[in-house]
């Protein structure tokens, strides 16, 4: 199953990402695409409700925001930003090795409709994240759902079902949509 | 028989007093002696504002207390769980002040009481209205960041801190050079080592103090974890050098000290042929050094400095010799009252002579030196008093007369037809004088580091975990007075645009300094009357979330900090105990009770005078804490040679009224005059710089040279009075050989330099006393 989803780079996915906060009126809902360069980096782009662009390589996070200088961030120092390049970073790279050395991998489900479930090795991510469930059809990955140690799970939806998701805004229906039937 | 049954009786009950006495003696002393090792009690009194922080940085300064640990070995998280095992169980020891590996860094880093103060510490709004725009952008910034991988962390702080100026304090206070974190905790920029600072309680110079410190690290870090999994614990910094050295002293001391008893013991054995004389020839030295530091901690009030009994039992070394005499002139039929008597008058002229000497050290206004003099006067006058009235009634006449023996009196017939070479030895002295003054190379060596000296290789680990930590230059600091630590404060914030542009223009790397942390009192009341009002601030919040998704009252825990803030009183110094930030602020912060000084720490200075010359309008120095330390040094060297020279116009006279004729005494004084310009030229030749020990070690070497050329001079009417003379002579000048020759054998450099200059003065002094100094056969003719 791993090698079916990794994609030889460059590769992108256009992704939806509902995001919620008791802060909040309304979820966020990012709209925007993950790409995998050719120099082995991970690449999150935001374009709707704004424009961000995240490059995670070589144990550094750079975000780009628009009219201000990119902020450098050491993935050392923020866990969950190293977790996103360990957790589908490495899917998508094939890179199985660093992925069993951050997490516990555990599958589910046929090739048609699969789960992996990620559970994170260091005790101290585990701490602020529980588990990531990855849902995918055959070698399409479709939504990330981090289920954090506390609050509700955050969704990526991914390509295809990224794409069933435009125009669409209702909770419920993305969740559903995420796990593609399953849980 | 019947007579001698209860002298030996009464014999046998002395010595057993006496050395109950000095039993109890040492008992006491153990008890009731503080040994400092405080480096300041023996360095003059500083003038100059580098001296005086040096004073205080050996004295409190953070620099000096602090170790760097680095864990290897094994896997970085194994590395890292140890880390933070380890971190957690030193916080809980008594050696150890603080213990930082990198956790709990970032927001940690201030308290949650301390939070409101954010708007006061950070100078963010300095240039920054807080307006709608400003906080209407932030807020779009925090949407995004709600929309980011790292939203869980930024969410919790943002209903009271939406301009999230906790991140932006928490980022200025992290070190410029911080190490990289990893698995939480620091490593090296590799990722094999992990990293730990540790500031002990006892200051860098208390070698004890650091000793407790490095072994509770040793101990902890081997509790709690085993041998099995690999991880190595190094530790470097000034403490743990000052362990190891102590420890290869310790060791080294050890085989020299077993060497020299062994040697003694036969020196002595075949030279009176009798096992009780090393044992009771040990009683005058052993009571005088005990006399020397009981007469210092009465004085002082209990403290003598270690120093001082380095020193101190250097110097009254030469009162090992004085029961040799006594014993080399023991005679079958008189008693040996009656030999120490006819041996007393010249004996007391060496002791009454060097004790004025060393008198001269209690003028000389440091109060090291104060300590030294009482030590070796109390120490020289008991040896002497012991050799004198109590050691006689201890000794059994002798059985047989060292003035007998075949094999003396050929070298004294030897002796006798040596020549007097009196150009010849002025012509030495001369080009003795000559090298001294012209060889090449430095005359003193003021470095104090020099003489501890750290084996290259640490040193150069040292540095490098010191890079690693981006730990500040240990040389160069500025400081920058005020009247109080407010004062302070400001004064050294007034350099912050200047050094920013030193460090744009690559004089420096980076800086610190205490305001980074806690800014001067009036900075604070500046920013706080920048503040908005209550309903000002609820009006600017209105507008600035109109077009963002926030709920309208998302930011109410806000609007009370800003109140809060508006009402606090500025932050003091404090206000900061048992805070991490106590730490940062104390170490860049010395108060005084009259002032107090505002520390710069450097990093990576590129050009000291560049720096220098653009702080100085400012009211700042550049302090080389190096050159501060060999300049208190040459003035500690000065005052000593200047109370040297008077004590050597003493001694003349002193000498002078002894023997009564100008004549003898040039020819009791010229051996020891030429033997320590000779010393000295045969160390410049060898390419030696001459520290404090070598001088305190020429004082001792003169001392024993005076008593040499006396005893020469005045070696008895009769033949065989001269034999005992050469034959105690002789026996004074191979121990006192055998246990200098040891030590410079060492290799540690301060035991090297007493041990070598102490040698060539017995070698010199010998032979020229011999040559000068004995009396001239036609006096000695009947």
């Amino acid at each position: 199953m791993l090698q079916a989803v990794a994609r030889p780079a460059p590769s992108r996915t256009p992704f939806v990402e509902l995001r919620d906060s008791p802060m909040l009126r309304e979820p966020l809902r990012l709209q925007g695409e993950y790409r995998r360069e050719a120099d082995g980096s991970l690449v999150r782009q935001v374009d709707a409700p704004y424009r961000e662009t995240t490059t995670l390589s070589a144990g550094e996070a750079v975000v780009q925001r628009d009219g201000r200088t990119p902020r450098r961030i050491a993935l050392a120092q923020v866990p969950e930003l190293a977790a996103v390049q360990a957790g589908f970073g490495a899917l998508l790279a094939g890179d199985r090795a660093l992925l069993e050395k951050t997490y516990t991998v555990s599958a589910e489900g046929a090739r048609e409709a699969w789960t992996l479930r990620l559970v994170p090795r260091d005790p101290k991510l585990a701490a602020a994240l529980r588990h990531i469930d990855l849902h995918g059809r055959g070698a399409e990955l479709r939504c990330v759902e981090n289920q954090p140690a506390k609050g509700p799970p955050q969704l990526t939806l991914m390509a295809g079902a990224a794409a069933a998701a435009a125009g669409v805004n209702d909770a419920a229906k993305l969740a559903s949509l995420c796990r593609d039937g399953h849980r | 028989m019947s007579a001698a049954a209860p002298r030996g009786v009464a014999r046998a009950a002395l010595l057993l007093a006496w050395l109950a006495l000095l039993a109890l003696a040492a008992w006491t002393l153990g008890r009731h002696l503080r040994m400092e090792e405080d480096l300041r009690s023996f360095l003059p009194a500083p003038r100059t504002p580098a001296q005086v922080l040096l004073m205080d940085e050996l004295g409190e300064g953070p620099g000096s207390r602090v170790l760097l640990l680095a864990l290897s070995g094994a896997e970085p998280e194994v590395l890292a769980g140890r880390s933070q095992a380890l971190r957690a169980q030193l916080a809980a020891q008594p050696s150890v002040a603080q213990v930082a590996n990198g956790d709990h860094a970032g927001l940690d880093a201030i308290p949650g009481h301390l939070r409101p103060y954010r708007y006061l510490l950070s100078p963010t709004l300095d240039t920054q209205p807080l307006d709608a725009a400003f906080l209407h952008d932030e807020l779009q910034q925090r949407v995004q960041d709600l929309g980011s991988p790292a939203a869980d962390l930024v969410e919790p702080l943002l209903p009271s801190d939406p301009t999230l100026e906790t991140l932006r304090l928490a980022e200025q206070w992290q070190p410029a050079n911080a190490p990289e974190r990893r698995h939480g905790v620091w490593f090296d920029r590799a990722g094999a080592q992990a990293l730990l600072l540790v500031q002990t309680r006892a200051a860098g110079f208390d070698s004890a103090g650091q000793q407790q410190a490095v072994a509770a690290i040793r101990e902890t870090f081997d509790a709690t974890g085993s041998a099995a999994d690999g991880v190595k614990l190094e530790i470097s910094g000034p403490g743990a050098f000052a362990v190891a050295i102590r420890d290869r002293t310790e060791r080294e001391m050890g085989w020299i000290g077993t060497a020299d008893t062994l040697g003694l013991l036969l020196l002595l054995g075949l030279a009176y042929r009798r096992w009780s004389m090393p044992l009771l020839g040990a009683l005058p030295l052993a009571s005088g050094g005990l006399a020397g530091l009981g007469a210092v901690a009465l004085l002082s009030g209990g403290g003598v400095h270690g120093i001082t009994i380095a020193f101190g039992f250097t110097l009254i070394g030469v009162a090992q010799d004085y029961p040799i005499h006594f014993f080399s002139h023991l005679r079958p039929g008189q008693s040996p009252r009656d030999s120490v008597r006819a041996l007393w008058p010249t004996l007391v002229t060496g002791v009454v002579a060097t004790c004025i000497a060393y008198a001269t050290f209690l003028f000389s206004g440091v109060e090291g030196l104060r300590q030294l003099a009482v030590f070796t006067i109390a120490g020289l006058a008991v040896a002497a008093a012991c050799t004198r009235w109590l050691l006689p009634r201890l000794v059994t006449p002798a059985r047989h007369d060292p003035a007998d023996s075949r094999l003396l009196a050929r070298l004294w017939q030897r002796v006798e037809r040596l020549p007097r070479p009196r150009l010849a030895l002025a012509v030495a002295g001369l080009l003795a004088a000559v090298v001294v003054a012209f060889a090449p190379g430095a005359f003193w060596q003021n470095d104090l580091s020099r003489l501890t000296p750290v084996p290259p290789a640490d040193l150069q680990r040292d540095a490098q975990l010191r890079a690693e930590l981006g730990a500040p230059d240990v040389r160069y600091l500025l400081a920058v007075q005020g009247g109080d630590a407010d004062a302070a404060l400001a004064a050294s914030e007034r350099l912050l645009p200047r050094l920013r542009q030193l460090q744009a223009d690559g004089v420096l790397d980076g800086y610190d300094l205490a305001a980074r942390y806690l800014p001067a009192a009036a900075t604070q009341r500046t920013r706080q009357q920048a503040l908005p009002d209550e309903a000002q601030l609820r009006a600017t919040l209105a507008e600035a979330l109109a077009g963002t998704p926030f709920r309208e009252d998302a930011f109410e825990p806000y609007v009370e900090d800003v109140a809060a803030a508006r009402e606090a009183a500025p932050l003091g110094v404090a206000d900061l105990a048992g805070t991490p930030l106590e730490l940062a602020v104390s170490g860049l912060l010395l108060r005084g009770d009259d002032h107090a000084t505002a520390l710069v720490s450097l990093t990576g200075l590129h050009d000291p005078q560049a720096l220098a010359a653009a702080v100085a309008p400012l009211g700042a120095q550049l302090l080389d804490l190096k050159q501060a330390s060999e300049s208190l040094v040459a003035q500690w060297r000065m005052r000593l040679l200047g109370a040297l020279a008077v004590a050597a116009l003493l001694l003349a006279a002193t000498v002078w009224l002894a023997l009564r004729t100008p004549r003898r005494m040039l020819r009791v004084l010229a051996p020891m005059a030429l033997a320590t310009v000779l010393i000295v030229a045969v160390l410049r030749l060898c390419g030696v710089e001459l520290n404090l020990f070598h001088l305190v070690s020429l004082i001792l070497a003169a001392g024993l040279g005076l008593d040499y050329a006396l005893f020469f001079d005045h070696a008895g009417d009769d033949r065989a009075d001269q034999l005992r003379t050469l034959h105690a002579l002789i026996v004074c000048s191979l121990t006192t050989l055998l246990v200098f020759s040891l030590l410079a054998l060492s290799s540690i450099p301060v035991l090297r330099a007493i041990g070598s200059t102490v040698a060539l003065g017995v070698l010199f002094n010998f032979v020229l006393a011999l040559l000068v100094a004995r009396r001239p056969a036609r006096e000695v003719a009947p």
